[in-house]
């Protein structure tokens, strides 16, 4: 050691640069004549763009009134936004029920709080967390958003769901508080610390076997009322059809790669064919095609809802792009790693899970967010076979008799909306691929 | 001042093979589409037997180790590992893949574990073994090719040479009956070669049956029982060190030999 560390000499450490901002100034954007001319020229674009902004959108804006022909009178040239007011529940939860709305804002509640522990730093088992949100929030998130008859299937997933949400939050809690966690306390509150493995795991079970039927007892006197779909809309609709399509292209995608990339003819045939066909064709095209021709393919009586087509249309589509990045990433890893894991004696669902998913993933992540992106965006097309995503009611918003000709102002709001719910996706993706690149020489 | 001259000063480690047959090849022959690569090969290796392959590169000597684990495939012949034949049949190849372990020349670490995780992947998930006495297991064999203290760095943050030792004990790690080395220290700078070649040396001293492609034929004169000469898919010439280097039978052999120990 001390050898090496004679052999470096005097190292010193980067002498510290003082941030001088007349000085970026004059570097950046003044450093020669021509560039001193186009900073003039972006800074007077810039402050063009910015007035009129600025003067239509606040100095002459009306944002109180009965209608469209009032804000006209207060102020003619100025943006509207007493209308995107009125409307602005309508755009944002659709046409459900104004008392009922609680249901979705608690809906919207219990996934952030289910995803939180996520975000916090000492809380194990986080892959557990994550996936129990995929698999047992949309029961309750269901039936919280439907309402109705609960039958016993769905008392059974809906207590399942709280019960998962309850134990999580404790655990999460006690990581934070003491970085322990749910098993490791329980186990010591109840003194089974030196009971043998078979008799702390059947003690557990058995706790949670009693939670489950306390909670089963208590939901069982409680239903909500039934909100039908149609009345689903605006940003509420948009994130449903969206969030379920982006929740299963990622597994669709996949297995759809994998099996394009199998030795097994049948499986690669078929999924070949599976991917080249939905991305042959516009997704208006599969939209149209699901709500007209799927109910000749199912069962005598048996009908699905237009909503129910056109989420599992959008998520076939999407699952078919996915393939293609899935299958990108998976093409980027060297075939030593393949070759490695296989001598180990690695089998091929062990070696994709270990060795090759995780490497490949880190490479995917800009493709798949840009991926998900697009699919929020691409959910405004139910507009056009009638269900009232955001889109659509921007456009009744605009139809609507007091508010007739009203284009801008919503349409706006509407982009302002995307905007922030895409940037924070892309912000998410770039944070996401930092704290997978541990580790590696850049 | 080459590797050769110091591992010459040392003696020459004695021979532990027995004479149990634990790879058995039989007028094995493969093709890579229309080119003959491998052609009518034939070879038994002891249990406990040192062999070193070498030859010029397009010879094939990389494909013959890697038709024993079944990383390719070969269309004719037999090839038979501690009794079981490799062929098609998936139970056969992942028995044989856990007996048998392989160090590759560009190392195939994974880049997104640490050294000690890569060394425990496969006994949790292969061996079923409980994760703390596979860590346990881990540290021994990181401590036998001598980086116990980069346990938990990834491989992005070693050196050459420390990345190749970290792959052998991975490689160890299954304890394995059978050790193929494919141009281990090919990749490596010169610097870093005789770290890792001390490595192969002390697992050799242990009795480990050890196939390695390689040009370092000081390596060969030091540690082989039987140096295995390959040119255009077919063995040439095998014999033991000694006799390989100083009394080369075959033209193409004293061609070789002319060629890399020139220098």
């Amino acid at each position: 050691m001390t050898a090496a560390a004679d052999r470096t000499g005097s190292t010193r450490q980067l002498p510290k640069q003082r941030l001088d901002p007349l000085r970026w100034l004059r570097e950046k954007l003044f450093n020669t004549w021509y560039n001193t001319i186009l900073t003039f020229i972006a800074l007077a674009i810039i402050y063009k763009f910015a007035a009129v902004i600025w003067q239509w959108g606040f100095v002459d804006a009306v944002w109180i009134a009965e209608n469209r022909r009032e804000c006209l009178n207060i102020s003619p040239g100025g943006a509207c936004w007493a209308g995107v007011i009125a409307w602005f529940k309508a755009i944002i939860y659709g046409r459900y029920p104004a008392v009922e709305l609680w249901r979705i804002n608690l809906g919207v509640l219990l996934l952030a709080a289910w995803l939180a522990p996520l975000w916090l730093p000492r809380v194990s088992m986080k892959t557990v967390i994550g996936l129990s949100t995929v698999v047992f929030y949309p029961f309750l998130a269901g039936y919280l958003f439907v309402g109705g008859e609960k039958g016993i299937l769905i008392q059974v997933t809906v207590t399942a769901a709280i019960v998962c949400l309850a134990v999580n939050s404790v655990h999460s809690l006690i990581g934070v508080v003491n970085g322990g966690s749910l098993v490791r306390t329980l186990l010591g509150l109840l003194r089974l610390q030196h009971r043998s493995e078979k008799a702390q795991r059947n003690t557990l079970l058995a706790l949670l076997a009693a939670f489950f039927a306390i909670v089963f007892a208590l939901q069982a006197g409680w239903t909500l009322e039934e909100v039908s779909w149609v009345k689903w809309g605006g940003l509420f609709l948009t994130l449903v059809i969206s969030g379920i399509g982006i929740t299963m292209a990622l597994p669709m995608g996949i297995i759809l790669a994998l099996g394009r990339r199998s030795r097994l003819p049948v499986i690669r045939v078929l999924c070949i064919t599976f991917i080249e066909l939905f991305r042959s064709v516009p997704l208006i095209t599969v939209l149209f095609m699901a709500t007209t021709m799927f109910p000749l393919f199912l069962p005598e009586g048996f009908n699905l809802n237009k909503l129910v087509q056109v989420i599992v249309a959008v998520c076939l589509f999407s699952g078919c792009y996915m393939a293609e990045i899935v299958r990108g990433g998976l093409q980027a890893i060297p075939k030593g790693q393949y070759e490695a894991a296989q001598a180990m004696g690695l089998g091929y669902w062990k070696m994709m899970s270990f060795v090759v998913m995780p490497q490949a993933l880190k490479y995917m992540i800009p493709n798949i967010v840009g991926n998900f992106m697009g699919l929020l965006k691409d959910t405004t097309l139910v507009s056009i076979i009638g269900l009232f995503d955001i889109l659509n009611m921007i456009k009744a918003a605009s139809q609507d008799v007091p508010w007739r000709g009203l284009h801008k102002e919503p349409l706006l709001v509407g982009a302002i909306i995307f905007f922030i719910i895409c940037f924070a996706m892309s912000k998410y993706s770039q944070r996401l691929e930092v704290k997978l690149s541990a580790g590696e020489r850049r | 001042m080459s590797v050769t001259s110091i591992v010459d000063e040392k003696e020459v480690l004695e021979s532990a093979a027995s004479t149990e047959v634990v790879i058995q090849i039989n007028n094995m022959n493969k093709w890579f589409g229309q080119f003959h690569v491998l052609k009518d090969i034939n070879l038994t290796v002891h249990r406990g037997e040192r062999i070193v392959i070498c030859g010029p590169s397009g010879s094939g000597k990389s494909t013959l180790i890697r038709c024993l684990n079944r990383l390719e495939e070969h269309q004719q012949g037999d090839i038979i590992i501690d009794g079981v034949t490799l062929d098609s049949n998936l139970k056969n190849i992942d028995q044989i893949r856990s007996e048998v372990g392989m160090v590759f020349q560009s190392f195939n670490l994974f880049p997104h574990l640490t050294a000690l995780q890569n060394c425990t992947l496969s006994p949790i998930w292969v061996r079923k073994m409980p994760r703390a006495e596979a860590e346990e297991l881990a540290m021994e064999y990181l401590e036998r090719v001598r980086i116990p203290e980069q346990a938990h760095k990834y491989p992005g943050q070693l050196s050459g040479g420390q990345q190749q030792r970290v792959a052998i004990a991975r490689a160890l790690c299954m304890r394995p009956r059978i050790m193929l080395f494919d141009e281990p220290t090919s990749a490596l700078d010169p610097e870093m070669i005789a770290e890792v070649l001390e490595v192969m040396i002390e697992l050799a001293a242990t009795g480990m049956t050890m196939l390695c492609v390689t040009h370092e034929m000081g390596f060969a004169n030091r540690v082989a029982d039987r140096v295995i000469f390959m040119d255009f898919g077919q063995i040439v010439e095998q014999n033991t060190p000694r006799e390989f280097f100083e009394n080369p039978k075959s033209d193409r052999t004293k061609l070789f030999l002319s060629q890399i120990l020139a220098h």
